[in-house]
Formats: structure tokens, sequence, C-alpha cells
């Protein structure tokens, strides 16, 4: 069983670039490809985002990310103790509507699941949990 | 992240190097506030940005509407691999003049 890394933060904004850089740090100890790697910053970007704007409405709170690389599959969780929220239910948006029929928005999720292998939501032991799965 | 406006007549080139994230977006947000006004070409030179995300897509979309509105044009240039799959995957590709 691979080690997991974890890092715990505030679930701030500000925190963002210490959860990519944990990101980073972790493929880049297993030599992953320069694709995979932006491509999971950014599927981990859109989830912690998501996080930090809408988990805690009343106030501060927390945001944990858990990572392993394993069999050359890297694993990356996202937890939080905020509002039951599946963000994977809201439907895609329609990417066939022109430029000026489309809304600016409502991409971010959309662009995860096109990014990785698998996401799956969970609401365990009172958190949010979002797994991300990626073959490097 | 760097960016550096070049204008040209009604033309403005903005080259961006870094990353296009949610933290960075507001920055490309505010130059082109300040900058977009009387222009009729606008190009975005992605040779040192390859790393765009939802937040990035959402200030090229809003400005996309604006260049429409204002009867103008905007491009993308020297996009990368990674963007360019992007791109592909939210269907922008057929929305952007992507070169």
């Amino acid at each position: 069983m691979a080690e997991e890394s974890v890092l715990r933060i505030p679930a701030r904004l500000e925190g963002m670039d210490l959860i990519l850089s944990f990101v980073s740090f972790l493929l880049d100890s297993h030599g992953c490809s320069p694709q995979a790697r932006t491509q999971l910053r950014m599927a981990v970007e859109e989830l912690y985002v998501n996080v930090t704007l809408y988990a805690y409405p009343s106030g501060d709170g927390w945001a944990e990310i858990r990572g392993c690389v394993e069999d050359g599959i890297a694993t990356f969780k996202l937890i939080d103790g905020g509002t039951p929220f599946n963000p994977l239910e809201k439907d895609d948006p329609d990417i066939m509507l022109s430029g000026e029929e489309r809304g600016i928005g409502g991409l971010g999720i959309f662009m995860v699941k096109t990014m990785v292998d698998e996401v799956e939501y969970e609401y365990r032991d009172g958190c949010n949990q979002l797994t991300l799965r990626k073959q490097l | 992240m760097k960016l550096t406006p070049k204008k040209d007549g009604t033309e403005l080139t903005i080259q961006l190097s870094g990353e296009l994230n949610t933290l960075t977006a507001p920055e490309l947000s505010s130059l082109l506030d300040k900058e977009l006004g009387g222009v009729k070409n606008l190009i975005l030179d992605f040779a040192e940005c390859d790393y765009v995300s939802s937040a990035g897509l959402r200030v090229l979309l809003a400005t996309f509407k604006q260049m429409k509105v204002a009867k103008g044009g905007m491009e993308l240039t020297n996009v990368g691999e990674n963007f360019k799959d992007v791109l592909q995957n939210t269907g922008l590709d057929a929305v952007f003049g992507v070169f």
C-alpha cells in the first residue's frame, strides 16, 4: 500500500497555491508526465475553489487533501466538513452552443470530469469527500 | 502571472506568461477592462501559458462576448497541447479563433 500524503489547511482561496504545490510535489516525485500533472492540478483547482466558495456559507472551515501514487495511478481525495453537497450532480453544460448563446460559467466541474479517469463523491463521517483517479 | 500588452492602432496583443487560474484570472480581467476601449482586434498569445482553468475560460468568454458586441474580433494564438485539450473538451475551440 503506497504511503498517503496529507495536507489540511483553512478553506480559503489564498490556500490554492499550497494545495496545487502539494499536488505537483507528489506527482513530480513519481515522474508524472507534464500533461497529466497539468490536468490533475486543474481538476484539483476546480474542486478546491468550489470548497472555498460554497462549503462553509456561515464562516471559516477547513479543507484537506490526501494523495498517493500506486501502480501508476494517482489518487487525490479532497475532504471538507461543510454543507453536504455533491457537485457532480450538476448538469453538464451544453458545449455545442455558440459563443453568443453560452453562459460564461459552469464549466469547472465538467472540466474535472474530462481531465481525470474517475471522479467520485461521497458524504462520509460528516464530510464531503471527492476522489479523483488518473493513470499517469 | 505576467501579462504584456502591446497596442498597435485598434489592435491589442497580450502575451500571457504563467498560469491563468482562479487567482490570476482577475489580473487579466482588470487589464482588459483598462485596455479594451476602442480595440477592434484582440490577440491573446498563449506561447508561455498552457494552463487555463475554468476561471480563465470565464474571462475569455466574457471578453469574446464584449468583442462581439463591439463588432470586433478575438484570436487565441500559440495555443499549447493542454490548453488545446481544454478548448476541445469544452467545445470552445469552435467558438474562439484558435491558431
